[in-house]
């Protein structure tokens, strides 16, 4: 019989209790032999990078710049363009219009992040690059100093050629520095993004322009040559009454120069392109009244529809679906007959076809009429030859083998002209020349296939100087490959722009570049395709705590059973989860 | 003091005065209120604890588990289809011995989608090791909440405090809240048995061979039937301090009846009346109501049926294939004995239907009138031609 016992005695007798509890540790149990499947960190192609020409490693450079680690940031910018403060204004950025945190809400503003990496970069006055390598023995030289030839001999001195640039004008930067507009790049950023290409060891001589006599010269002196002699001349409109119209580009150049004769009045603007409007923004800006004329619709102008939009606010008149007939010199001006265009139909592409729109005419009483509808290169010998048995044609530029090597390059050569494009074309070249030279022609194709990054042209100059970007994995990230559970809706970070009187009054940059913590903020949007930002998903989910971060990430595999949980809660994808191989 | 509450807000009150350090709950109708004071108090700062938001009445179960095994006092509270996702963590839970309280408001399951009153949701959670509290009015469940923590914390083991939807959740009645002071004397901080201790690592709970685990299983038996001594004990020491005591089950006019109805819930006040109004008549009729479902106490039914001629069991609840589950609890418990009432069982008021006086009326002149039931369930009141499709 239970002894008697008041509520309290028996509410303190412990009830029968088992439950299972050790206090040895787990380490005995190698889980690490369940596996078949095995993580790995693997770093993939983001496919910002894969769009970029210049093949920034753009994930990684916002990963940084997000942390606060600029100089670095700059450093792996640094070792892909020479021209970030430029790109940073100027570029097209087509890295933005892939970026895949577009799907989700807004793209990351790569090229905002840039031109705020660039700028800090020129503030410290610091190379940020290795100087020379040790010289290989070979002496390059480049003729034509916009973006490509500058780029080339960026790249040349840096796999150790002796390198010299001639430039026919008073200063280099081809493009960049006569064809646009202070507004959009001022003198000082490009000055100081070419100083630091010569502090590298690149020597430039301006004033020295080439015939192709003096061509044949160069050839004996040099071991190699890359041309980049860009596109000189303006395409004619070939309506009578031409003689009236000026070139736009010689008009940007004289801008520039400041040897520009005073205007006034009504002007029109021939042309839909980046020059077209650049003239037509200019011109607004010395008080005249500019019309662009466009033949097609403002949809098709293969000008950038923010500047479009940013000329139409400043007060640039556009006139869609008009095509010039002639021009006639009258008493006070110019009288330009116009024809109206229509929509026939759409190409592939979604650019419109337009036919005269039957006997529609009308006229515009102006006082300057200036062209801007293209340019073709000054002179026959500036473009790569056809002749197949003797070159070979790469992406971004064109090797002619020889006695003397030559390679062309820029927009001689380019399909896109773009500054990015031309950044690709001296690096290609660069790597090109140093595989002739140490490898022979035959290696070229296989030297420069591993340094492509995802499936597009753009080369890494990183992965073909055996840097740690050569361990990529060369998958391009997709959204779907990403786990977005992880991200939070952010606006983009949107740049100061210049009120639009004031704008008009002068020649200020309209674009500021994002205040430090603005473009962390902006950086901390990437979403890092591919790339390891340390944050540390992996280790906090994995079941048997077989992640270690020491100095850098590791994976215990005398633990990891291979479930894939770090694979899968990875917000990046920066790891694959493989086959275990025996 | 006495004032005028809704049956989910005496949860919420007892929840609070019991000092509860962690609550995790995912809202669903009929719960939601419950939890929706809970967390204004959380937030304001009268109680001082952490409320977990979760996505799923799983990851909500689950996150208590963590907590309780931590040390601390828990609460959950769900219904119906979220107590059905959470039941895994269930099992978990009891033989992981762990003392967490959870508010199950009855509710149907669907399909047909149903927000209404119905027992199924929680008797289908029988088996899980959890005990089980049947209310009858917002006091009952104030008082048995309370209750449930002393219960649970003693025995080790999970309490789920069950009330009806809507007619217990969502009734407003007069409700004596307790003082702190009082509920502090009546259940003391939770001192729990084994916990996680960064100091001195251990695991809990990891894999246990065949050589084990029946003496486990054994142990949680060990443990249940020491639950019904020890609830009365509970509910003697809380009727010290606040007046009122419930039992485990809760007899009314029994001594002398031939015909006793068996009931839970809030239907156990519908029936209190009818049994009075029938003794005015004459007729020999108790009641008995069960609170205490799992374990469930079979000598106590055992002791109040064993001399009576009829039982009719009111079952809001229905195991498909078989029966009312609450008959089948009584058929088990009383076919050892020699001498067994008829036991008639009656299906009524599912899905939120009312059981009325006139339905126990109807119930216990059926009763009366047959010498045996006409089959193992009566469904009362069912409509002359079901649908067809």
């Amino acid at each position: 019989m239970m002894p008697f016992m008041t509520s309290k005695d028996l509410l303190a007798e412990p009830v029968p209790f088992f439950v299972s509890c050790s206090n040895t540790t787990t380490e005995a149990n190698k889980t690490g032999s369940w596996r078949f499947l095995q993580p790995r960190y693997a770093r993939k192609t983001a496919p910002c990078s894969a769009a970029c020409p210049a093949g920034e490693d753009i994930a990684r450079v916002e990963m940084l710049a997000c942390k606060g680690r600029l100089e670095e940031a700059v450093q792996i910018i640094l070792r892909e363009n020479p021209f970030p403060s430029v790109c940073g204004r100027v570029c097209f950025h087509p890295c933005e219009g892939v970026c895949n945190r577009g799907k989700f809400d807004e793209p990351v503003s790569v090229r905002q992040i840039e031109r705020f990496l660039g700028d800090k970069a020129l503030e410290s006055g610091k190379n940020h690059t290795p100087v020379a390598a040790r010289s290989n023995g070979k002496r390059v030289a480049v003729l034509g100093g916009g973006p490509a030839g500058l780029s080339a001999g960026y790249f040349f001195v840096q796999l150790g050629f002796e390198c010299e640039l001639f430039e026919a004008a008073a200063e280099p930067g081809g493009l960049l520095r006569w064809g646009i507009p202070r507004y959009r790049l001022p003198e000082d950023v490009l000055r100081e993004e070419i100083r630091r290409i010569e502090r590298l060891g690149l020597v430039i001589h301006c004033r020295s322009p080439f015939s192709e006599e003096d061509l044949k010269e160069l050839q004996k002196r040099w071991d190699a040559l890359f041309l980049a002699c860009g596109h000189g001349c303006g395409i004619r409109l070939g309506i009578p009454g031409e003689a009236y119209a000026d070139d736009g580009l010689a008009f940007l150049s004289r801008v520039r120069s400041g040897s520009l004769l005073p205007m006034t009045g009504k002007a029109a603007v021939i042309g839909g392109g980046n020059t077209a409007v650049d003239v037509a923004r200019s011109l607004r800006r010395f008080g005249l009244d500019p019309v662009i004329v466009y033949r097609r619709t403002r949809r098709d102008m293969p000008a950038f529809a923010h500047e479009v939009a940013m000329a139409v606010d400043e007060g640039v008149e556009l006139m869609e679906l008009t095509a010039p007939l002639s021009i006639i010199e009258e008493p006070g001006g110019l009288l330009l007959n116009l024809q109206k265009m229509r929509v026939s139909d759409r190409r592939f592409d979604g650019r419109s076809r337009v036919i005269p729109d039957g006997g529609r005419v009308e006229t515009l009483r102006v006082q300057k009429v200036f062209t801007a509808i293209g340019a073709v290169p000054a002179h026959a010998w500036q473009v790569p030859p056809k002749d197949r048995n003797r070159i070979l044609t790469l992406s971004h530029c064109t090797l002619v083998d020889g006695e003397t090597p030559m390679v062309f390059g820029g927009d001689l050569n380019n399909i896109r002209k773009s500054v990015a494009d031309a950044v690709a074309s001296g690096k290609q070249a660069a790597m090109a020349l140093d595989t002739l030279f140490h490898k022979g022609r035959a290696a070229i194709q296989d030297r420069l296939a591993p340094c492509r990054l995802g499936d597009g042209p753009a080369l890494s100059m990183e992965i073909f100087t055996g840097g740690r970007r050569k361990e990529n994995h060369p998958h391009v990230v997709s959204y779907e490959d990403l786990n977005p559970d992880y991200f939070e809706p952010s606006p983009r970070a949107a740049p100061g722009i210049l009120a639009v009187e004031k704008r008009v009054e002068g020649f200020a940059e309209v674009e500021s570049t994002l205040a430090a913590p603005a473009a962390a903020l902006e950086a901390g949007r990437c979403f890092n395709c591919g790339t390891c930002n340390d944050c540390d998903n992996c280790r906090l989910f994995c079941p048997e705590m077989a992640v270690t971060v020491e100095n850098l990430r590791q994976i215990d595999l005398q633990y990891c059973k291979g479930c894939g949980i770090c694979v899968v809660e990875c917000p990046r994808c920066a790891m694959v989860l493989q086959e275990e191989t025996a | 003091m006495r004032q005028v509450m809704e049956g989910s807000h005496a949860v919420s009150e007892a929840v609070r005065l019991a000092r509860v350090q962690v609550v995790s709950a995912y809202p669903i109708t009929p719960q939601t209120h419950i939890v929706e004071a809970l967390s204004e108090f959380c937030a304001e700062g009268a109680m001082n604890a952490r409320f977990i938001c979760v996505e799923s009445e799983h990851s909500a179960m689950a996150a208590v588990i963590g907590a309780c095994t931590a040390g601390v006092r828990a609460f959950t509270a769900t219904s119906s289809h979220g107590l059905a996702l959470m039941h895994e963590l269930l099992h978990w839970a009891s033989a992981a011995r762990l003392p967490i309280v959870m508010a199950e408001v009855n509710r149907a399951l669907g399909p047909g989608w149903n927000i209404w009153m119905d027992q199924t949701d929680s008797l289908a959670q029988r088996d899980t090791g959890w005990i089980q509290l049947y209310c009858e009015d917002g006091q009952e469940v104030l008082d048995t909440t309370l209750q449930a923590f002393r219960l649970a914390e003693n025995v080790h083991l999970p309490v789920m405090v069950v009330l009806d939807a809507f007619f217990l959740s969502h009734t407003h009645e007069p409700v004596n809240l307790p003082s702190q002071d009082e509920v502090d004397r009546f259940l003391p901080p939770f001192l729990p048995r084994i916990t996680l201790d960064v100091e001195n690592p251990y695991a809990l709970n990891q894999m246990s061979p065949p050589n084990v685990y029946m003496e486990m299983r054994h142990n949680i038996q060990a443990a249940m039937e020491q639950v019904p001594g020890r609830f009365d004990l509970v509910d003697k020491e809380f009727s010290s301090i606040f007046g009122r005591s419930y039992g485990s089950v809760e007899t009314v006019c029994c001594d002398d009846a031939n015909t006793v109805l068996v009931v839970s819930g809030t239907a156990a006040g519908t029936c209190r009346h009818v049994i009075s109004q029938l003794r005015l008549r004459g007729e020999k009729v108790g009641m008995l109501k069960i609170k205490m479902f799992r374990p469930f106490p079979a000598d106590r039914v055992r002791s109040v049926l064993g001399n009576v001629e009829k039982v009719a069991v009111v079952d809001r609840n229905f195991s498909f294939g078989a029966s009312g589950i609450f008959a089948q609890e009584l058929r088990a418990a009383l076919c050892a004995l020699d001498q067994r009432p008829q036991i008639f069982g009656y299906i009524a008021g599912l899905g939120g239907r009312d059981v009325t006086t006139e339905t126990f009326e109807e119930i216990y002149l059926r009763t009366r009138q047959s010498d045996r039931p006409e089959s193992e369930s009566i469904w009362v009141g069912l409509s002359s031609k079901e649908r067809e499709p």
